[in-house]
């Protein structure tokens, strides 16, 4: 699993593992989705972006549509789609998608960078879905309920996903310790400047301020 | 956090090379990195085999590995922020105005 098959470099094994928790926790159940459904999703938006929409699961439309322009291209998401998706599948479950389709955006992106060759699906897990959804959060000025707080938080409607989000951070980018130093410095790799420079070239590209 | 981490690396940043790299950025492989962004969006091969090369051969193999890692973590981070919508701070707009005026991003800020 995660060869990186195509790759002119070799990943590091921390980044190649984050990959692969990744991997785990898409197959495995989530707080309203099946593994099944869970791989199912991620099968739709990777056909979805190569002009498939012929893959289709057992999920309201308004989902896989959020999912699918989520996938392709964040920019042309709002609130309103969000909202629609929402009213059809429930908060949670469209906190629960857009964690999904974030973590699978990472895997699949750093594979693109690499001249990889996309990692297989995984085989899901069997399961019901756990039901371990936050309580008492206020839907803010935001299109999803979710605590007050910074970005790592947002998916904290569905704590396992939000965990999972998190946990992800330290070998991509950096820990959350490590993002209080201005001199962060990777070496052998990149220090913060080089590395920040990338992110806000992407943010540019998909109109994002973050 | 760009100009703050270029602070501390005492680089002479280049704020305008974010919305164009044909501007020098002031930091080590920052150029090739910002190219290697662009051919991985544009998703052509040969591209971004090119662009591959050009962060080699500045930052090291290491460095286009960390590159792609960071890339992958950004396309993550703006569909998080993108899908639930979640809202920057008026102070925070207030105090980049200067830098988000220069990039000409005053349009991504969504309310």
């Amino acid at each position: 699993m995660f060869e990186f098959k195509g790759s002119p470099v070799e990943v590091r094994d921390d980044l190649r593992n984050t990959y692969v928790e990744i991997w785990r926790h898409l197959a495995e159940p989530g707080p309203t989705l099946t593994g099944s459904q869970r791989v199912g999703l991620a099968e739709h938006v990777r056909a979805a972006r190569s002009g498939d929409s012929s893959i289709r699961h057992d999920m309201p439309d308004a989902l896989l549509h959020l999912a699918s322009t989520l996938f392709r291209n964040p920019a042309d998401v709002d609130g309103f789609m969000v909202r629609h998706a929402a009213e059809d599948a429930g908060n949670p479950m469209v906190v629960e998608i857009i964690g999904l389709v974030s973590m699978l955006a990472a895997v699949d992106g750093a594979h693109r960078g690499l001249t990889a060759e996309l990692e297989p699906l995984p085989d899901p897990m069997d399961g019901e879905p756990t039901g371990v959804i936050a309580e008492g959060l206020k839907q803010r000025r935001t299109h999803v309920p979710m605590p007050a707080g910074p970005i790592p938080v947002a998916l904290d409607l569905v704590p396992e996903v939000g965990q999972a989000y998190r946990d992800s951070f330290g070998p991509q980018y950096m820990t959350e310790a490590e993002m209080a130093f201005d001199d962060f410095n990777r070496i052998p790799g990149l220090n913060r400047a080089q590395i920040e420079i990338i992110s806000s070239r992407i943010s540019i590209h998909n109109e994002c301020f973050y | 956090m760009l100009r703050a981490s270029a602070i501390a690396f005492e680089y002479e940043f280049n704020l305008a090379s974010i919305g164009d790299p044909s501007i020098s950025t002031g930091i080590p492989g920052g150029t090739e990195l910002l190219l290697f962004v662009d051919a991985v969006i544009g998703s052509s091969v040969p591209e971004i085999r090119h662009a591959q090369t050009a962060v080699i051969g500045a930052l090291r193999p290491e460095g286009l590995a960390d590159a792609a890692g960071v890339f992958g973590n950004f396309e993550m981070m703006n569909r998080v922020a993108e899908g639930t919508g979640i809202p920057i701070a008026v102070q925070a707009i207030e105090r980049m105005a200067d830098t988000i005026d220069e990039l000409g991003i005053r349009h991504f800020i969504k309310s």
